[in-house]
């Protein structure tokens, strides 16, 4: 039933899963640019999972969730599709962009340190991440939950960024800012060692099992 | 054992805010067509979403062929086929990728049936949903439904902004449907002369109340509406009562045995054959006595 919930998400959602092509677009310009390297390839594996995440809300948008819900399928099974879904679109979208820094002609980047085990570990880290965060909300909400969050999210950064002129604190909105960056690199560099990759697997697979967990509850009860 | 229904719903409730669905019960039994008839927002669509799972009743029992709907969902909801009033469907999708989305869901899917409707509903497959006519969506859907060797038709208003032509032929198939395979249908509708055609079991709900559940021959030839004045009417037994309306010359009843409305009346009033119509307008209207 897996597969069936798998190949319908794929078959209907194909036309909009191209829509990551223009994407793919920008990150082949950014194959010349020496500092692109490593962040475009897992920037794209997190959009890839991003965009699969969203993708399955444009079934409220048409009114499609009473039909999937009237096929002989468990609800449960629907919602793991579509993690498996996302999880697949941001795993492939990082690989289609390794390949190319590999292959194009003009990339100024090293194609084996795209290819690190490390580097996908990341990517593969941060599209969990987001899959584990948006996927109850796509759920419970739809496609305007994602909207009100991912604006909301906007909206919170503005007014941190006003309130810091204000206050004359802009230094420290940048120290939080630099370290999410931080953050990011030294787990990048950690991921090449055998504990943080252990503890980071740790902490993304108890995420995403209790946001699958969370999902699966908010789409059993859901009256469509 | 074979069950004896193909649908069974015993004391279904179902709360809303300003709305509930009280205690339902009525059966559909096998090989048989059920009709639901009601007033909008009486709560027909809200007994087939419950039938089909899509909204978690709060009390209650609900059996398809003795298996409860939501224990043996998947079992259940692959001898199901199901139209709803708005098909909801993809809208940039053609129709064939749908099927090939869709059919795979279903161990005895036909794509040979599914093909041989579309071409007997002229549905362009090739097209994308989104460019269908509201009748080319609702054949669609049907065409889904019935290609799947479903037990059990469930349709909510399947016949709304389909042409009187496609109707009759609808309603042709749906008898077929029954006679030739065995299948149970209940369906929903606005249009008594549908049902009046092809129902079994017609079971009429207003305000989230089952007000009667009976066969079509009990209904339409043991009811009976009474037109005279009112103080002839109101002779009558108020058990038979089950509606009634005044209009500029008397009253019109509507009564449950319209063999002891003749012995009371005699030739003071009149007593008619009702038809569904009558009875969805005196059982809705303002001026109901009683139930």
């Amino acid at each position: 039933m897996l597969r069936n919930a798998l190949r319908k998400d794929l078959l209907l959602n194909a036309r909009h899963l191209w829509g990551i092509l223009p994407w793919f677009v920008w990150v082949a310009y950014a194959m010349s640019e020496p500092d692109a390297g490593r962040i475009t390839a897992v920037g794209a594996g997190f959009i890839g999972s991003l965009m699969a995440t969203t993708i399955a809300a444009r079934e409220d948008k048409l009114r499609t969730s009473a039909t999937l819900a009237s096929l002989p399928v468990r609800r449960r099974t629907l919602v793991q599709a579509r993690y498996v879904v996302a999880c697949v679109v941001g795993t492939a979208t990082y690989l289609v962009v390794a390949a190319m820094a590999a292959v194009l002609p003009w990339s100024v980047q090293r194609a084996a340190e795209l290819f690190e085990v490390k580097t996908l570990l990341l990517t593969l880290t941060l599209a969990s991440m987001v899959i584990a965060l948006l996927m109850p909300l796509v759920i419970r909400f739809g496609l305007l939950g994602v909207v009100v969050f991912l604006g909301a999210f906007q909206v919170l950064g503005v007014v941190l960024f006003v309130a810091a002129d204000f206050f004359a604190a802009r230094s420290g909105v940048r120290h939080v800012f630099g370290a999410v960056e931080r953050g990011i690199v030294s787990l990048h560099a950690g991921l090449g060692q055998p504990g943080p990759i252990v503890e980071t697997a740790v902490i993304v697979g108890i995420s995403t099992w209790l946001s699958f967990r969370l999902s699966v509850f908010l789409a059993e009860r859901r009256d469509l | 054992m074979t069950p004896e229904y193909a649908l069974e719903l015993r004391g279904v409730r179902k709360t809303y805010r300003g709305f509930a669905l009280k205690d339902v019960s009525f059966t559909v039994p096998r090989g048989h067509i059920g009709g639901l008839i009601g007033p909008n927002g009486s709560g027909k669509t809200t007994i087939i979403k419950l039938i089909m799972n899509l909204i978690r009743r709060e009390a209650g029992e609900i059996r398809v062929f003795g298996l409860d709907n939501r224990k043996a969902e998947v079992e259940v909801k692959s001898r199901i086929g199901f139209v709803y009033d708005v098909p909801g469907f993809w809208d940039d999708q053609s129709l064939d990728s749908q099927r090939r989305a869709l059919g795979a869901f279903y161990p005895r899917w036909s794509d040979e049936t599914f093909y041989r409707l579309a071409r007997e509903f002229a549905l362009p497959l090739d097209k994308k949903y989104k460019a269908l006519s509201h009748g080319a969506k609702t054949k669609f859907a049907l065409a889904m439904a019935l290609s799947h060797g479903a037990d059990l038709l469930i349709m909510d208003e399947p016949t709304a902004g389909l042409d009187p032509v496609f109707r009759r032929e609808l309603l042709k198939r749906l008898s077929a449907l029954l006679q030739d395979e065995g299948k149970s249908i209940l369906f929903s509708t606005h249009i008594t002369s549908d049902l009046e055609r092809v129902a079994d079991v017609i079971t009429f709900i207003r305000g989230g109340d089952i007000v009667f559940s009976l066969t079509r021959d009990e209904l339409l030839d043991g009811w009976a509406v009474v037109r005279g004045e009112e103080q002839v009417i109101r002779e009558l037994d108020p058990r038979l009562l089950k509606g009634m309306r005044h209009g500029a010359f008397g009253a019109e009843a509507l009564v449950s045995d319209g063999g002891a409305a003749r012995r009371v009346v005699g030739s003071r009033a009149v007593v008619d054959r009702v038809t569904l119509d009558e009875v969805m307008v005196l059982m809705a209207g303002e001026n109901r006595h009683a139930a």
